[in-house]
C-alpha cells in the first residue's frame, strides 16, 4: 500500500480498535479484561522482540530479563514514599523519597531496560546464533539470582505487593498502538531495510557501509525498552512483582509467537501473539476439566514443532500480509485504492 | 402474541420455570475454587497434595450428604502453572464464575497475594490452605482467612524448645533465599532465639534449587561450637539436607518447621541417617485413632499412596473449615460466610483445632515438636510459644 | 579456611564436576556433528534417574546391570528425540533447531509431571554404597568414589571409541567436515544417531549417579544440571569431547569452591556467578579452553 493508503488505513484500524476497547470496558467483566489486557502486552512484547530477533536476526532470549527490570523500576517508583520506607529499607535516600505517577514510572522502567541493554548489549552483542541465546537466557538467570538475593531493594522472593491496579485496557491500547507505530515506521524505513540486510547477509552489509554493531545495539535497546514498559504494565496488571514472574519459559513462549507468526512480520506476530494467548487460556477449562494439567504447554510444543518442520519461515515470513485487502475481498468491496499497481514486492 | 395457543404455552412455560426454580435452587451446587500450582515447577509438590486433600473433604461431605440440606460441593479447580500473572487471571476468573461462595488455595504467600486481592475486592472470603506468614491478613484485608499457623508461631516454638529443651546455645541457621516461607521462618526463629540469648555462629543461605550442599556442610563443620543447626527448608530439599550432613558426619540436632513434614524426610537420608531431627509442625489429632487416622485411611484410599506431605492434611481441613462456615452461617451468602468463618472458634480439623481469636485472621493452633529416631518420626511434645 | 576445608571443597567439586563432565560429552557431540545445542539434554539426566529407579524397584535389577539398562534406555531415547524432533530440521538455520530443543524439553517436562507427577521420590541404592572410606583426612562415600570412577572409566571409554573405532573416526569425521564425510560415503544418518545415542546415554548414567548421591529425584531436577552441563561445555570448548570433559570438572570445581570460599551471604548468587562465568567464557574465550574454532561464534 502507498503511504496515505496505509496512514488511512491505520487511523481506520485503531479507531476501529478504539471502538472495541471502549465496548470491552463497558461489557466485559474483570477476567475478559485482564485477558485482552495481556493479549495487548503479548502482542507489544512479541512486537519489540520481532525487532530484535526478526529484523535484525540477533536470537535474543532476554525479555523476560527487561520486564523484570522495567517492572521492579516502576513498581519502586509508583510505592508511595513511606510505604518505600518501610518495605525497601536499602534503597538509596532520593529514590526512597521518590513518588512518581503511571506513565512516567513506566517510561522510566523503559529506560532502566534500556540501560540495562547498554551495558550488557556491547560485550554480548558480539556473539552470534544459539550462543547469544544462551548468553541471554543466562542474563535471565543472573536478573533473578540479583532480585532475590537484593532483598533490600527488592524485598528477595516475597516480592513486591499490593501494587495498584493502574493498568487498564486504555492504557494497554495506547502503549500498543505506540509500539505498533514506532516498529512499522522502522521496519519500513531505510533503518529498517538495514536491518533486514544485516539479518539476511552481514559481511555484505557491512561491507555496503552499514554500522553493524551500532544497528544490532540499537534493535536491542528498542526492544528492552518496550519489553521494560510491558513489565511496569504486568506488574500493575497482576499487582504484584516478584523475582519468579519472569522465567525462560516465558522467552520461550515470545519465541513461539515470533515462529509462528513469521520472524520480521509485524502483523504476523500480533495475530500469532493474539491467537496462543486467547487459546491457551480457552484450552484451561479443559485441561481441568480433564484433569490434564499441563496438557497446554504440551500442545503449545507440538504445535511449535509442527510449524518448525512444515512452515520454518512461520505463517507470513518477513511480509506484511494486507489484511483489509483481505478482508475487502471477504466482503466482496475494495477498500483500498487499487492495491496491486502500488504495492511494493516485499522481502518475503 | 395473537394466538390463544401461543400464550397459553407462553404462560405455561412461565409457571413452570417459576415451579421449577425453587428445586433448581436446593440442588444447586456450592461452588469452591480451588487455586493451585499443579504444573511447571517447584510449588507443584505442596500443592498438588493440598489439592488432593481438600477433593477428598468435599467428596467425604458430599457422600454423607452435602451441606444446607442436600446440596452437593463443587470444587473448580484452576491450575496457577507456578507462575503469578496465572494466580491473577486465574482469581479474576474464579471470582468472575457464577455464585463462587469462597476460594481456597496456594502455599505460598507470594502467590496468595497475588490472587488472594482478587477475591477482597469482590467480598468473597478466600482461606489459604498453606500460606504461612503472619501478615497476610494485614496485608489483604478481611477476607483473607489461614488454615496453618503463622510462621512466627512456629518458628518461636521452635526457637524456645532448642534454647530451653535441647539447652542449645550457639546455633547455625541455613535458609533457603528462594521461598518467603523459609525466609520468614529463619527470620522468627532468629528473632527468638537471641531474645532468649543464643548466638548465632553460622548463617549459611542457598536457593531450593540447589541439591549440592557440600560447600554449606564445610563450613558448618569447620566450626566446632556449634551446637545445633536450624535448616530453615521446604519439602522438597529437607531429606536432601539431612542426608548430606549426616553423611558429613555431622551429629548435631537439625531444627526445622513444617516444611519437614515429610516422608522424604525419613526415606531420603534412610533409617541410619534420618537421626537426631526435630521439626516443628501441626498438632495432628488422634494419629491413632481419630480424625487423622480418617483422614489418612480415607486418602490412601482414595489416591493409593499416603499423604505425602503436611500439606495434604492443611487442604483437607480448609475444605473443613469453609464447610463448615457455610453450615453454621445457614446460607452461601458471602457477608454471611466471612463472618461465620471469622467468628470461627473451635473447629476440629487434622491440623488442630482453628479458631479465630480477637479478631486475628490466623489461628492460634498448638505447635507439635516432632522427632525423627532412625528414620521414625514420633510426637515428641506440643509447645505454645509466649505471647 | 584450612587445608583440610579446602581440600574437603576440591574432592566436593570433583565429584560434582564427574556428573556435569557427562552431561556436556552429550552435548559437546552433538554439537560437533549437527551444530544445535540441544536444551532437552538436561531432561534426560531426570529421565535417566527415573528409568533407574523404575529398574531398581519395579524390575529388581542388581545395581551394576541397572547401569547398562540406563545406558541403553539413555541412548533410546536420544535416538528418539533425534528422529523426531531433529532430523526434520537438518539444514534449517541454527535458531530452529535450539527452538524445537526447547520445545522437546517442555515436552519431556510436561509429560513426567503428568505421568510420575511433580513429587520429589526416594532413590535407593545398596547399602554398601552408603558406607564411609577414609582417604588421608578426608572421609569419601563409597558411592562419591563410585561415581568418580565410573565417570572416569566411560569417558576413557569413550575417548578410546572416539579415536580408534571405525564409528568413532567417523564421527570425528563428519564433526571436522559434513559435507566431505558424506562425500567419503559415511552414512551420516547413522553418525548422527551414534552421536545423539552415546551423549544421551552418558547423560542418562549421569541421571542415575545425581539420584544415588542426592537420594532425591524429580522430573525437574535436570534442567538446572543440563544447562550448567551446557556452561560445562562451552568452557571447554563446545564440540571437543576432552574439552568438555575438562570443562564439567572446572565448573564442578568453581562452583563448589565460589560458594565454599567466599563469605556465605553469597552462597545465594551460585547460579548468577555460573551464567555470569558463560558469559565471560564466550566473551572472552570463545572457543574455550580446547575447542577449536567450529564456526563464526563471535
Amino acid at each position: 500500500m502507498d503511504q496515505r493508503a496505509s496512514y488511512r488505513a491505520f487511523i481506520l484500524v485503531s479507531l476501529l480498535g478504539a471502538g472495541f476497547v471502549f465496548l470491552g470496558t463497558q461489557s466485559l467483566d474483570d477476567y475478559g479484561r485482564s485477558i485482552i489486557e495481556f493479549v495487548g502486552i503479548n502482542i507489544i512484547l512479541a512486537v519489540s522482540l520481532n525487532i530484535t530477533n526478526g529484523l535484525v536476526g540477533l536470537f535474543s532470549l532476554g525479555h523476560p530479563a527487561f520486564m523484570a527490570i522495567g517492572g521492579y523500576t516502576s513498581a519502586i517508583l509508583l510505592i508511595p514514599a513511606n510505604r518505600k520506607a518501610l518495605l525497601l529499607p536499602d534503597l538509596p535516600h532520593w529514590l526512597a523519597s521518590q513518588e512518581w505517577t503511571f506513565l512516567p514510572a513506566l517510561i522510566a522502567g523503559g529506560g532502566a531496560a534500556v540501560l540495562a541493554a547498554l551495558i550488557i548489549g556491547f560485550p554480548v552483542l558480539r556473539l552470534r546464533g544459539h550462543y547469544l541465546a544462551v548468553a541471554t537466557l543466562g542474563f535471565i538467570f543472573i536478573v533473578q539470582s540479583l532480585a532475590v538475593n537484593l532483598s533490600g531493594i527488592t524485598r528477595g522472593a516475597l516480592g513486591l505487593s499490593g501494587l495498584p491496579a493502574l493498568t487498564t485496557l486504555w492504557w494497554v491500547y495506547g502503549w500498543l498502538l505506540f509500539t505498533l507505530v514506532v516498529c512499522w515506521r522502522l521496519k519500513h524505513s531505510s533503518l529498517g531495510r538495514t536491518m533486514l540486510a544485516i539479518r539476511e547477509n552481514e559481511l555484505a552489509a557491512s561491507c555496503l557501509g552499514v554500522k553493524v554493531t551500532h544497528t544490532r545495539i540499537f534493535a536491542f535497546a528498542l526492544g528492552a525498552f518496550f519489553a521494560g514498559v510491558s513489565g511496569g504494565l504486568w506488574a500493575h496488571l497482576v499487582t504484584l512483582i516478584s523475582p519468579s514472574s519472569f522465567t525462560f519459559l516465558l522467552a520461550f513462549q515470545l519465541v513461539v509467537m515470533i515462529v509462528v507468526g513469521g520472524s520480521g512480520s509485524i502483523i504476523g506476530t500480533m495475530l500469532a501473539a493474539a491467537i496462543l494467548t486467547i487459546a491457551t487460556e480457552m484450552l484451561r477449562p479443559v485441561e481441568e476439566s480433564l484433569d490434564l494439567f499441563g496438557a497446554s504447554q504440551i500442545l503449545t510444543a507440538l504445535c511449535v514443532l509442527l510449524v518448525l518442520i512444515f512452515r520454518p519461515r512461520g505463517l507470513f515470513g518477513t511480509a506484511e500480509p494486507d489484511l483489509l485487502r483481505w478482508s475487502g475481498l471477504l466482503f466482496g468491496r475494495h477498500w483500498t485504492r487499487s492495491g496491486s499497481k502500488n504495492r511494493r514486492k516485499e522481502v518475503s | 402474541m395473537r394466538k390463544p395457543l401461543a400464550t397459553l404455552l407462553a404462560a405455561a412455560t412461565v409457571l413452570g420455570i417459576a415451579a421449577t426454580t425453587p428445586i433448581a435452587q436446593a440442588a444447586e451446587p456450592i461452588k469452591i475454587v480451588a487455586l493451585y500450582n499443579l504444573t511447571s515447577g517447584g510449588l507443584a509438590s505442596i500443592d498438588a497434595p493440598s489439592l488432593n486433600g481438600l477433593k477428598l473433604k468435599a467428596k467425604m461431605i458430599n457422600d454423607a450428604g452435602g451441606l444446607l440440606g442436600g446440596r452437593k460441593i463443587d470444587v473448580v479447580a484452576i491450575d496457577t502453572k507456578n507462575d503469578t500473572k496465572e494466580t491473577a487471571t486465574g482469581a479474576k476468573r474464579a471470582v468472575s464464575m457464577e455464585n463462587v461462595v469462597a476460594g481456597i488455595g496456594q502455599s505460598d504467600t507470594t502467590f496468595a497475594l497475588a490472587a488472594a486481592p482478587l477475591f477482597q475486592s469482590k467480598g468473597i472470603p478466600f482461606v489459604t490452605s498453606g500460606a504461612t506468614s503472619p501478615d497476610l491478613p494485614a496485608m489483604v484485608g478481611d477476607e483473607m482467612f489461614l488454615v496453618p499457623f503463622g510462621d512466627d508461631v512456629q518458628a518461636h516454638a521452635m526457637a524456645e524448645y532448642a534454647y530451653n529443651n535441647l539447652n542449645v546455645r550457639k546455633i547455625a541457621v541455613w535458609t533457603d533465599n528462594a521461598m518467603d516461607y523459609t525466609i520468614g521462618l529463619s527470620k522468627y526463629f532468629e528473632e527468638r532465639f537471641k531474645k532468649l540469648g543464643g548466638t548465632i555462629l553460622v548463617n549459611d543461605v542457598y536457593m531450593t534449587s540447589d541439591q549440592d550442599f557440600s560447600a554449606l556442610v564445610s563450613r558448618l563443620q569447620a566450626n566446632s561450637d556449634v551446637q545445633a543447626i536450624f535448616a530453615s527448608s521446604g519439602p522438597d530439599t529437607a531429606g536432601i539436607i539431612i542426608k548430606q550432613v549426616r553423611e558429613a558426619g555431622i551429629n548435631i540436632p537439625i531444627l526445622g518447621g513444617d516444611g519437614y513434614d515429610t516422608d522424604l524426610v525419613s526415606s531420603v537420608p534412610g533409617k541410619d541417617l534420618s537421626n537426631d531431627v526435630y521439626f516443628t509442625t501441626h498438632a495432628y489429632a488422634g494419629l491413632e485413632t481419630g480424625p487423622a487416622n480418617t483422614f489418612r485411611t480415607a486418602y490412601q484410599k482414595e489416591y493409593g499412596k499416603q499423604p505425602e506431605n503436611a500439606f495434604a492434611a492443611l487442604g483437607y481441613d480448609a475444605m473443613g473449615l469453609v464447610a463448615d462456615a457455610i453450615s453454621r452461617a445457614g446460607s452461601t451468602d458471602h457477608k454471611a460466610v466471612t463472618k461465620a468463618l471469622a467468628s470461627t472458634s473451635g473447629y476440629e480439623g487434622v491440623t488442630g483445632k482453628i479458631a479465630y481469636m480477637n479478631g486475628s485472621r490466623v489461628p492460634s493452633k498448638p505447635v507439635a515438636i516432632m522427632y525423627v529416631d532412625h528414620g521414625q518420626v514420633e510426637f515428641k511434645t506440643t509447645v505454645t510459644p509466649s505471647n | 579456611m584450612t587445608t583440610p576445608y579446602i581440600l574437603a571443597q576440591i574432592v566436593n567439586g570433583i565429584i560434582l564436576g564427574s556428573m556435569y563432565a557427562l552431561v556436556a560429552i552429550g552435548f559437546s557431540m552433538i554439537y560437533g556433528i549437527v551444530r544445535l545445542i540441544n536444551f532437552a539434554h538436561g531432561d534426560i539426566l531426570a529421565i535417566g534417574a527415573f528409568a533407574s529407579l523404575a529398574g531398581v524397584a519395579i524390575f529388581s535389577l542388581p545395581f551394576p546391570l541397572a547401569i547398562l539398562a540406563v545406558l541403553a534406555v539413555g541412548a533410546a531415547i536420544g535416538v528418539f528425540i533425534e528422529r523426531i524432533a531433529f532430523r526434520p530440521m537438518r539444514g534449517a538455520p541454527q535458531v530452529t533447531g535450539f527452538i524445537a530443543s526447547l520445545a522437546v524439553a517442555i515436552i519431556i517436562e510436561n509429560l513426567g509431571i503428568l505421568t510420575v507427577s511433580a513429587q520429589p521420590r526416594t532413590f535407593r541404592v545398596p547399602h554398601y554404597l552408603n558406607d564411609l572410606v577414609n582417604i588421608g583426612m578426608q572421609s569419601i562415600r563409597v558411592i562419591d568414589i563410585a561415581i568418580v570412577i565410573l565417570a572416569v572409566c566411560l569417558m576413557a571409554f569413550l575417548a578410546l571409541f572416539v579415536r580408534f573405532s571405525k564409528i568413532g573416526i567417523a564421527m570425528r569425521a563428519t564433526a571436522e567436515n559434513y559435507d566431505v564425510a558424506r562425500l567419503m560415503g559415511i552414512n551420516i544418518d547413522r553418525m548422527i544417531m551414534t552421536a545423539f545415542a552415546v551423549g544421551s546415554g552418558l547423560a542418562a548414567t549421569a541421571g542415575l549417579m545425581w539420584g544415588s548421591k542426592y537420594g532425591q529425584i524429580s522430573p525437574l531436577m535436570g534442567l538446572v544440571p543440563g544447562l550448567k552441563a551446557f556452561v560445562a561445555a562451552v568452557i571447554g570448548g563446545v564440540g571437543s569431547i576432552t574439552g568438555a570433559m575438562l570443562g564439567g570438572y572446572v565448573l564442578g570445581l568453581a562452583e563448589v569452591l565460589f560458594v565454599g570460599l567466599l563469605p556465605s551471604e553469597y552462597s545465594g548468587y551460585r547460579n548468577a556467578f555460573v551464567f555470569g562465568a558463560l558469559i565471560l567464557i564466550l566473551l572472552l574465550m570463545p572457543n574455550g579452553l580446547l575447542g577449536r574454532n567450529l564456526e563464526e561464534r563471535a
